[in-house]
């Protein structure tokens, strides 16, 4: 379970998220949304462990992790966390496979023959076979941000966060891709994920991210309605 | 840790041109700091040995033709120059003096058997103190006047080793001589002088046409000073030439030092240029792998999202720092040591009076140094890059990097 304290995060002194409380529950599958420059990024990297709150906690599975020592919040992001990038995240000068496999050298072991197998059958679930020792470059947008999804998944993480999986990619992908974030919730794991993809947004919890607060998505959507401008009481 | 050596290569591999520039840097410095440090220790011993190998602690020679004389000292140029034998009854009897023995030096010759022109020198075995101690061979028996004992540059370069020279046979003024034994190498003139008894050295003079006057017995060129011990050889040069104004009084030092001077230019310059070598290297490399590193922000930034720590980063910049400087390091002192290796031959031959070479002990203990010293290099210019990025919240590194 994840659980967010009267979260707030400032950039020069503007808020970009402000006392934010937030649950998700374990296997939920939950959409943020929001304008651009809203802050989805910004909460999402302080749930996932990768920037630190100004105020407030995040609790993932009761252990408050912006209080732990470096070394085991560093542990829980490779273990229970999948985190997949709103941009190219792979690392150029490794292969795909050395890519997925990358999560699990930084666990403290080298990569045996079972793990490269698991490696090869999430690759095989992105769609993305038979190229094993391509490097990045060689793939397509949409096959990077595949592979980043895979390679997300290597630990087998109780969490995905995915911030825009579908950014830039054609209809058609983006509903594979969609799709397979629905598998990936279908065995268990917690899905939190960003997009503009508001026709996905039935399938899930959805928020949005709106004057620095996270409201849910329908009840923002009126509140936007019956409040006209910006004007804040 | 595999998997770190393993990234550790992916990403030297990334910019070849880049990395072999880092390395090459640290190489050229290495090897010219190492080359510097063993030809220094070179001379260092050279000098020594010299000043040892000479024997005497001052040589006198007449004042009027001093220059001539030194010269002969130093470079054995071939040169004729006399005193009256009484003078060295004078030396001896200076205070602070323990022995003498004389040299009687003979015009020069070209001879057939050798390559440079050598100098002839007469003395006396029965006395001596400065050439006996020095024959690579030693034998109890004194020389004969039909022996020679000749300096070590005079006939090796014609019989290959200095020792195959031994039983040759050589003509001088028509008379012949077998060679006894060679001289080990001093860096001064005795290394292109032939020695030959006195008796027969003035005997040739009668006899040849060469000396239409010849050299009396009781002229002499050179004498040859040993102090009492723990006394200056300096204060006694100085009183020599007080009490005998006929004469002017060198100390080995002297002697030495005029070409230590040459030499010790060389190191300097060798020790400049690595100087500068190094600096460049270090200014280079290091601001290249500060530049590598900004340019894999967002790269290191992604590999602490997928939980790798900041202490591994760490590492992972540091163990790239000292990779770099390792191989540079280690290939530098390498080639250094080649050079110096394979090619004392001819760097003797470039600075001829360069002769002893530190041992193999020195070599390690220099090579153990520089790899250490490039390791540590390695270290320390790893250690910025590797804090400041690691210092950085992971999504920070990764916006930066952008
Ligand atoms: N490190 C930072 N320093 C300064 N300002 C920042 C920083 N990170 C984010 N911001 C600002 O915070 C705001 C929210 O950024 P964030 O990336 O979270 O937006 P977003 O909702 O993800 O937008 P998008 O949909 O375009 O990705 C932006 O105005 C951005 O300029
Ligand atoms: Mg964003």
């Amino acid at each position: 379970m994840i659980r967010v304290e009267t979260l707030s995060k400032q950039y020069k002194g503007v808020d970009v998220l402000n006392r934010i409380n937030w649950r998700v529950e374990d296997g939920a599958f939950v959409i943020v949304t929001g304008r651009s420059g809203g802050g989805k990024t910004t909460l999402l990297s302080i749930v996932g462990g990768l920037t630190r709150p100004g105020e407030g906690k995040v609790f993932i599975d009761d252990a408050d992790i912006w209080q732990l020592p470096e070394p085991e919040l560093a542990t829980l992001r490779n273990r229970k966390l999948g985190f997949v990038f709103q941009f190219p995240s792979l690392i150029p000068t490794l292969h795909v496979l050395d890519n997925v496999l990358l999560p699990i050298a930084f666990s403290g072991r080298n990569p045996n023959v079972e793990d490269r197998e698991f490696a090869g059958s999430l690759l095989e679930m992105v769609g993305v076979t038979g190229k094993d020792d391509y490097s990045p470059s060689q793939l397509s947008g949409g096959q990077q941000r595949r592979v980043a999804i895979a390679r997300a998944m290597i630990n087998r993480p109780s969490i995905m966060l995915a911030d825009e999986p579908t950014g830039d990619l054609d209809e058609k992908t983006e509903e594979e891709i969609m799709r397979l974030f629905q598998r990936i919730n279908g065995q268990g794991t917690t899905v939190i994920m960003v997009t503009h993809a508001l026709g996905y947004v039935k399938s899930g919890l959805a928020y949005t991210l709106k004057n620095s607060r996270l409201m849910p998505y329908e009840e923002s959507e009126v509140a936007s309605g019956s409040c006209a401008g910006e004007g804040e009481l | 840790m595999r998997q770190i050596f393993y990234l550790v290569r992916q990403n030297l591999k990334r910019k070849p041109f880049r990395t072999w520039l880092m390395i090459g840097g640290i190489f050229l410095a290495c090897a010219t700091l190492f080359t510097a440090a063993i030809l220094s220790k070179g001379i260092q011993y050279t000098l020594q040995t010299a000043g040892e190998r000479l024997g005497a602690d001052i040589v006198a020679v007449p004042a009027d033709a001093r220059e001539e004389a030194l010269s002969a000292l130093i470079s054995g140029s071939p040169s004729t120059f006399y005193m009256p034998l009484s003078l060295e009854e004078k030396v001896r009897k200076t205070r602070g003096v323990q022995q003498t023995c004389a040299q009687v030096y003979l015009r020069s010759l070209d001879a057939a058997c050798c390559v440079v022109q050598v100098a002839l020198v007469g003395f006396d075995p029965e006395r001596d103190f400065t050439i006996n101690p020095w024959v690579l061979q030693k034998t109890a028996e004194p020389l004969q006047n039909n022996q020679l004992i000749v300096g070590a540059k005079v006939i090796s370069a014609v019989v290959g080793t200095p020792a195959k020279a031994i039983g040759q046979r050589l003509m001088f003024m028509g008379k012949p001589f077998t060679v006894a034994t060679i001289l080990e190498p001093t860096g001064l003139g005795t290394d292109y002088t032939v020695f030959l008894t006195m008796d027969m050295a003035y005997r040739m003079t009668e006899e040849s046409p060469l000396y239409p006057v010849p050299v009396k017995r009781d002229q002499i060129s050179t004498i040859l000073v040993k102090v009492d011990a723990g006394t200056d050889p300096a204060l006694v040069a100085q009183s020599i030439e007080q009490n005998i104004p006929e004469l002017k009084a060198v100390t080995a030092n002297q002697l030495t030092r005029s070409f230590s001077r040459q030499l010790q230019n060389l190191v300097d310059a060798l020790f400049v240029a690595g100087g500068i070598f190094s600096l460049l290297a270090l200014i280079l490399a290091g601001n290249l792998f500060a530049l590598s590193v900004r340019q894999r922000m967002r790269e290191l930034g992604l590999f602490r999202a997928m939980g790798a720590g900041r202490s591994l980063v760490f590492k992972l910049i540091v163990l790239e720092a000292v990779c770099i400087a390792g191989i540079g390091g280690f290939f530098g002192i390498l080639a250094g040591f080649a050079a110096v290796y394979f090619g004392k031959d001819i760097i003797t031959d470039m600075i001829g009076n360069l002769y002893m070479w530190p041992d193999t002990g020195y070599f390690l203990q220099t090579a153990l140094t520089g790899m250490a010293a490039s390791l540590l290099a390695g270290i320390l210019g790893g250690l910025y890059p590797a804090c400041r990025i690691s210092g950085c919240e992971p999504y920070e590194a990764i916006r930066r990097g952008e």
